[in-house]
């Protein structure tokens, strides 16, 4: 892995009024990977999301992209950085046509030059929509719009992608088709921060594993180093969840 | 490619209607040279007010606010070079207008487009009615006294075909701003806001630039027609271009016709002037009764507007072969 | 020093008047999100049928108030729920508001018919009696006005906090879906609501008939009026709408004294905007959820 990692989260503290959401996080995401984020309901891993963004202000701590901080900047200069962001309920934009999300989506995000005709046909191709480009997004299946909503985060351009349950609510082949989205998305040099549920994906998807638990980093490493993780085991995989991840382990 | 060949249809119709407008006073009665003007400004207004609400989903109580602000500011200001040929007079006027309503639409931005949904639409009427209180009361704006303006017309040219020109070339200029908006990267990102804002904003939309550019563009452009429809009137009181029906008409034109579309707000305006001033004419006492049960009938039977309805028919048809 | 009492006192006098008139548009707000700019030609309504109803039945105008309220009650209920509900459903709350602006449009037109565009006043035999408190004068018919908006006011706290009905209000404001799934009939409540809302609408109207000459274009001031009254008091509760109407009424009638008589207009809006830049959610906050 390489030294010039692309997201570091140094001391991160997130307060809510008096309820303390993010206790000093520390993680480091290297460029190229999956990285996962796990941890039980309420753990933080939204929130976590919403500071990588900007979509709320750290209480304490610093968040790097690359050598940059931006802790504070505006959400769309994030964005204009490189970083995308795929919500668990996706949120088209409903009155507008599968292609027109895309193509949003291509005008915006990532700053530099750009085909945004091609940027929008490469996602809706890597989303498998293209049939489905003259659309209203707001017609669409629940796991289509899931794959939209991924699709138009790529279709920003990012270097890193943060996808928040991409596979929440779906039938098992739809989750295989999104796993091997993710992966296709991993091959063409975009790094993806995934916060996930279904522990069979994300053991068979991740390269690096973060377990949070009560706003606290307890553990870290690859999936069966986890998995194996005593204080993981008690706090998270410990309760009568962890069936699926017995069954990927196997 | 189909997009590209409707697009271009659309060029040529337009175009079309364009020569066809300009020489239609030619063979039209004076009477309907007259609401012709007011087709024209009020589908200009519609079409203003449009870049903000139809686009971005912004809607504004208080277009009036501007439209007076570009009147009276550019009226003054005409009347301090009263010496001046009035056409001098009049391009004096539109800068002096269109700045003052650039600036104020600039300051009120920041502040007022923080405001979504029903508070945004009754804050910019209570900004309108601010303007507008402090436009009757306070002397230098004249407000209650009134103000007078040049005939800026051409000798031998009847004013009111003057005028009718005037307006339909303000009226091209906002459909051809309102066009180049819509097909930029600035209308995509105005689309978005008006969809899902913090989505917008996620994928690097500078929403609240946006936003303050597309209300700061609305702004100028209800000025100009202020200052254009106020020298068409020839003399102005507060409540000549501070009116509350225009409020209100310039959102009813893009709901009757189809939100959001370029079309819909000139037909909407084409429609309700037509039916106020021709087919109601007449019946001033029913006026209001008239706009009201059209209101009702619209919001029941045709949400998405007559566009929207059209649309669906076809949609229909299409289906149905 | 005896001005600034008697501005006071005058300002408290109309505000309680406010409070009246805006707190059903402030509670079809609270529970529906639907502003109702039909509102302000309900105030004007009742105060027309009491103006009737007084010279017909040859009664005190306030004598009149529960007829008008059981008339304008199901007038309420009948146009919630087979037009504005409607709109709701079919297309947006903002276009929601445009339906009721068109209502407003029709019923003030048809007043215009029925009763002519000239003022009105419904004067009770007491009009010219009043009294003295140390140094301040009250007019009788002021203070009569006044009592009755406070009394019904307090009714209407009551009944929202110690009755079925206001449970379920309050319940439907709070989490709709929630609501709904415990057995409540929603599209009732909601008519109901507004039934109510024209109810106490009317007979803020009649309190207003007493004390101003009113006439149908009157309509886009009240609604205006109860707008910035839930603005400055917050959305929801008869406690929002008695603190919102008592300012405006005070700050009304001192802009009125020492600005200028053509000011208050202009304060009024202003308070409004700056109200909802700095607190869209009134000084006592939405009594029910959050509103925006």
């Amino acid at each position: 892995m390489s030294d010039d990692p692309i997201l570091r989260i140094e001391h991160v503290t997130k307060r809510f009024r008096g309820l303390l959401a993010i206790n000093d996080v520390s993680l480091v995401v290297p460029r190229g990977i999956i990285a996962s984020l796990i941890g039980p309901n309420g753990a933080g891993k939204s929130t976590l999301f919403n500071l990588i963004t900007g979509y709320a202000p750290v209480t304490a701590g610093a968040i790097f992209y690359g050598e940059r901080p931006i802790a504070g900047l505006a959400t769309h200069r994030i964005a204009a950085l490189g970083i995308a962001r795929a919500f668990q309920i996706a949120r088209p934009f409903r009155d507008l046509s599968v292609a027109d999300n895309l193509r949003i989506a291509g005008m915006f995000g990532k700053s530099g030059a750009r085909d945004v005709d091609a940027t929008a046909r490469r996602a809706l191709d890597l989303a498998g929509l293209a049939e489905l480009a003259e659309t209203p997004a707001g017609a669409m299946t629940v796991g289509q719009l899931r794959r939209l909503e991924i699709a138009r985060a790529v279709a920003t351009r990012p270097e890193l992608l943060l996808a928040d349950e991409p596979c929440a609510g779906l039938n098992p082949t739809e989750t295989a088709e999104l796993v091997g989205i993710l992966r296709e998305i991993r091959a063409s040099g975009v790094t993806i921060l995934l916060v996930e549920h279904d522990m069979a994906a994300v053991m068979e998807v991740s390269d690096l594993v973060f377990v949070l638990d009560a706003g606290s980093k307890i553990a870290e490493g690859t999936p069966a180093q986890v998995t194996s993780d005593p204080r993981v085991v008690a706090a998270y995989l410990g309760t009568p969840e962890p069936a699926p991840a017995a069954s990927a382990g196997a | 490619m189909t997009r590209q060949r409707s697009e271009r249809t659309w060029i040529c119709l337009s175009l079309a209607a364009l020569v066809a407008a300009a020489l239609a006073p030619l063979v039209l009665a004076p009477f309907y040279v007259r609401v012709g003007q007011l087709v024209l400004y009020s589908a200009a207004l519609g079409l203003a007010w449009a870049i903000l609400g139809g686009f971005a989903g912004y809607w504004s109580f208080g277009q009036s606010a501007f439209i007076g602000i570009g009147a009276f500011v550019g009226g003054l200001a005409e009347a301090e070079l009263a010496t001046a040929p009035p056409a001098l007079q009049f391009l004096v006027g539109l800068a002096a207008g269109s700045a003052a309503c650039a600036v104020i639409a600039a300051l009120l931005a920041y502040p007022v487009l923080r405001l979504r949904g029903i508070y945004f639409a009754i804050a910019m009427l209570g900004v309108a009615h601010v303007f507008a209180e402090l436009n009757n009361n306070i002397d230098i704006f004249q407000g209650s006294l009134g103000l007078t303006f040049p005939n800026i017309g051409i000798a031998g040219l009847d004013p009111h075909v003057f005028y009718y020109e005037l307006f339909l070339v303000a009226a091209a200029a906002t459909l051809l701003a309102a066009w180049l908006i819509r097909r930029s990267r600035f209308g995509y990102g105005l689309l978005s806001i008006r969809e899902d804002e913090d989505t917008a904003r996620m994928l690097g939309v500078p929403t609240e630039h946006y936003k303050a550019a597309a209300f700061v563009v609305s702004a100028v452009i209800a000025g100009v027609l202020g200052l254009i429809y106020a020298h068409s009137l020839g003399y102005i009181t507060t409540g000549s271009v501070y009116r509350d029906d225009t409020n209100l008409n310039a959102i009813v034109y893009s709901l009757l016709g189809g939100m959001g579309t370029l079309i819909g707000p000139i037909i909407g305006a084409a429609i309700l002037v037509v039916l106020t001033h021709v087919v109601l004419g007449d019946f001033l006492d029913f006026h209001m009764f008239a706009t009201g049960l059209l209101l009702v009938l619209l919001v029941l039977l045709a949400p998405s507007g007559l566009v929207g309805l059209a649309r669906k028919l076809v949609g229909r048809k299409k289906v149905r072969r | 020093m005896n001005l600034i009492l008697q501005t006071l006192a005058d300002g408290l006098v109309l505000g309680g008047i406010y409070a009246l008139a805006a707190v059903g548009f402030s509670l079809i707000f609270g529970v529906m999100q639907v502003i109702n700019l039909s509102h302000g030609v309900i105030v004007v309504i009742g105060a027309y049928l009491a103006l009737i109803l007084s010279r017909l039945l040859a009664v005190d105008p306030l004598l009149t108030i529960p007829l008008v309220m059981a008339a304008l009650f199901v007038f309420g209920y009948a146009y919630q729920r087979w037009l504005v509900q409607l709109a709701v459903e079919r297309s947006s709350l903002l276009a929601s508001m445009l339906l009721t602006f068109g209502v407003a449009l029709m019923l003030r037109n048809i007043l215009v018919w029925i009763f002519s565009p000239d003022f009105k006043t419904i004067s009770p035999p007491y009009a010219f009696v009043h009294f003295h408190l140390g140094e301040l004068t009250f007019d009788l018919v002021r203070v009569s006005a006044l009592a009755t908006s406070l009394v019904l006011l307090c009714l209407l706290a009551a009944a929202l906090h110690w009755t079925r009905f206001g449970r379920i209000v309050r319940a439907t404001a709070q989490q709709n879906l929630a609501a709904r799934l415990c057995g409540v009939d929603a599209r009732h409540v909601y008519a109901l609501t507004f039934g109510v809302s024209a109810a106490f609408a009317g007979a803020s109207g009649i309190a207003i008939g007493m004390v101003l000459p009113f006439a149908p274009p009157d309509e886009a001031f009240w609604t205006l009026n109860a707008f910035v009254v839930v603005t400055l008091g917050g959305v929801g509760s008869p406690a929002g709408a008695l603190v919102g109407g008592l300012l405006l009424g005070i700050v009304n009638t001192l802009t009125a004294q020492y600005v200028g008589p053509a000011f208050p207009n202009a304060t009024m809006f202003l308070i409004l905007v700056l109200m909802l830049l700095v607190r869209p959610s009134g000084l006592l906050g939405n009594a029910f959820s959050p509103s925006r």
